[in-house]
């Protein structure tokens, strides 16, 4: 039983965090500062900020862009308690364990401990080292969060364009990105199912068999689909290279916002 | 047209198949010995129970798959896989085709509701600005402004239908084929989609609907056709004469009898097949 839960509670979590994260877009249509502006300006004054924070030697430059970020966080009507859940949980993930070592680096000793007879010395320079890391860590963590959060997902995928990234790969991703809900739904419906028809007291052997159908039968869906979408896209006058819509308008408030990044970047 | 066929008699011929015989993977037939001639500005109807290939023919007039055996004309040219390599017949074809899906989850395949309306005209080289004015004529009359900049995940059935419409719509098609187009859909949905026919019809498109539902058969049919289980069509004629024909309804699983409450007592009689309507109240 307790498998079972664990197996359902798994499935659950996944497919929430999937719809929580990827498919919610609740912050993106808010209207704050950030979801205002034109994409692309966006991406490109985002792309200059993680690569100040990426060449920044020094912390105060980091501290600023980080405090910088957070005050953007508020103008754009986002909740910090979110923001600062979703940026942290990076942290210990990507850089603590990482940054660690480098606290006991050589250098002016600042205090010291023994575990199993073993000594450990945190040093000055060390402590430095790490806080710069785990600050610059944040910092890009943060403005690429704050991007997702407040970019519609296939207005990110459009301006893909601008990477000159060809079409057909942007229009594939965006049909993933569109098609995944709709399995996402099939997989908890087909998991519903299961679950209405056995229960929940299934062997470890027989729940092995269910599982593999399962993904065979949402295979055999993935391809059906695949050969109809294509029939509709052809009905449609579909030839090989999709054309799309490019509707992005930059505005007065576009300009002034790059003038402002790229003053903040020749200050700090 | 007048780059289609002939004379005026051609001119006048949409779609003629003659013999056509189909099968998926080469053994599970589909089609057998149909033979039809669609004209233009005709409002025409399939019935028939699941499986009588009402979906396969559709696809094939649209020119997604190709008879087996046998010939499909459009305006007197025949519709084969080598004619849609030809890019400008291919483009002109669409452009005079619309195919609206029974699925909108396949029909509406963009992130977003407007890239999905916008697709089909971007695709046939339709001016932007051409594009911008019949969007907005075409959001007004669906009322579906308000589901322009939604991801398409978002929309309950009938708002997918809605734009699935929308979406072979703007394309301006002068033949609009329709497979299931109110399956699963609420009472007053399905009549904004049969007033929007009726419409697309009186201003001279020909309507070419697969439908289960017998009561919009009368509305959106000058011609039905019968698919039996035989897959070939077992009667045509007028809406009247099909749905008076009780006895082909019940054979081809059209109409089925069973007991049911009605005006407080119980009673036998023949049913439509869609949503339990009665059809036959005396």
């Amino acid at each position: 039983m307790r498998s079972n839960n664990f197996v359902e509670r798994s499935i659950a979590g996944m497919l929430f965090f999937l719809k929580d994260t990827i498919f919610s877009e609740e912050c993106a249509l808010r209207k704050g500062f950030l979801q205002s502006l034109d994409p692309r300006v966006k991406i490109a004054s985002f792309f200059l900020f993680i690569l100040q924070a990426l060449l920044s030697g020094s912390i105060r430059p980091l501290l600023f862009l980080y405090a910088f970020s957070l005050c953007l966080v508020l103008i754009s009507r986002i909740n910090l308690g979110l923001f600062l859940r979703r940026t942290w949980i990076f942290i210990p993930l990507f850089s603590l364990f990482i940054a660690l070592p480098a606290v006991f680096g050589p250098g002016e000793a600042l205090f010291s401990w023994h575990i199993l007879g073993i000594g450990f010395v945190a040093t000055r320079q060390g402590l430095g080292a790490a806080a710069i890391f785990v600050a610059r860590v944040i910092t890009c963590v943060s403005f690429v969060v704050l991007l997702s959060l407040t970019t519609k997902h296939f207005e990110l995928l459009k301006v893909l364009r601008i990477f000159k990234i060809p079409q057909i790969f942007i229009t594939i991703l965006g049909m993933c990105y569109r098609y995944i809900y709709l399995f996402i739904g099939i997989i908890q419906n087909a998991y519903l199912a299961i679950k209405s028809r056995i229960g929940v007291g299934v062997k470890y052997r027989q729940g092995q068999d269910i599982v593999g159908w399962h993904i065979v039968s949402l295979w055999e869906r993935s391809v059906g689909l695949n050969e109809e979408v294509y029939k509709a896209m052809l009905s449609r006058g579909y030839q090989g290279e999709p054309v799309v819509w490019n509707d992005f308008k930059t505005r007065g408030r576009d300009y002034f916002w790059l003038t402002t990044v790229v003053a903040i970047i020749w200050i700090i | 047209m007048a780059d289609y066929g002939g004379g005026n008699y051609m001119d006048n011929i949409v779609f003629e198949l003659k013999d056509v015989y189909f099968s998926y993977l080469g053994k599970f037939p589909a089609l057998c010995g149909l033979d039809i001639k669609i004209n233009r500005g005709q409002k025409i109807s399939i019935i028939g129970a699941n499986g009588s290939g009402k979906s396969t023919f559709l696809q094939m007039l649209d020119g997604l798959i190709f008879a087996d055996k046998g010939s499909v004309s459009f305006y007197g040219q025949q519709l084969n896989e080598k004619k849609f390599n030809d890019c400008k017949f291919s483009q002109d074809f669409r452009s005079k085709v619309g195919f609206i899906f029974q699925n909108s989850d396949v029909q509406l395949f963009c992130p977003t509701v407007k890239e999905d309306i916008v697709f089909g005209p971007l695709q046939l080289g339709v001016e932007k600005d051409q594009i911008k004015k019949r969007l907005e004529k075409l959001c007004a009359a669906l009322k579906i402004e308000e589901l322009l900049e939604r991801p398409v995940y978002q929309l309950s059935i009938g708002e997918k239908r809605k734009v699935a419409i929308a979406s072979t719509l703007i394309i301006d098609p002068q033949i609009l084929i329709l497979d299931e187009p109110t399956a699963g859909l609420d009472p007053l949905t399905t009549r904004n989609i049969v007033d929007l026919l009726i419409e697309e019809n009186n201003a001279g498109k020909t309507i070419i609907t697969a439908t289960h539902d017998l009561h919009i058969v009368d509305e959106v049919s000058d011609i039905v056709y019968v698919f039996g289980q035989q897959r070939s069509v077992v009667k045509s004629g007028t809406a009247a004469d099909i749905l008076n024909d009780l006895a082909l309804l019940q054979e081809n699983n059209l109409v089925h009898i069973h007991s049911h409450r009605h005006k407080g007592r119980v009673h036998i009689h023949p049913h439509l097949h869609s949503g339990h309507y009665v059809d036959d109240h005396q």
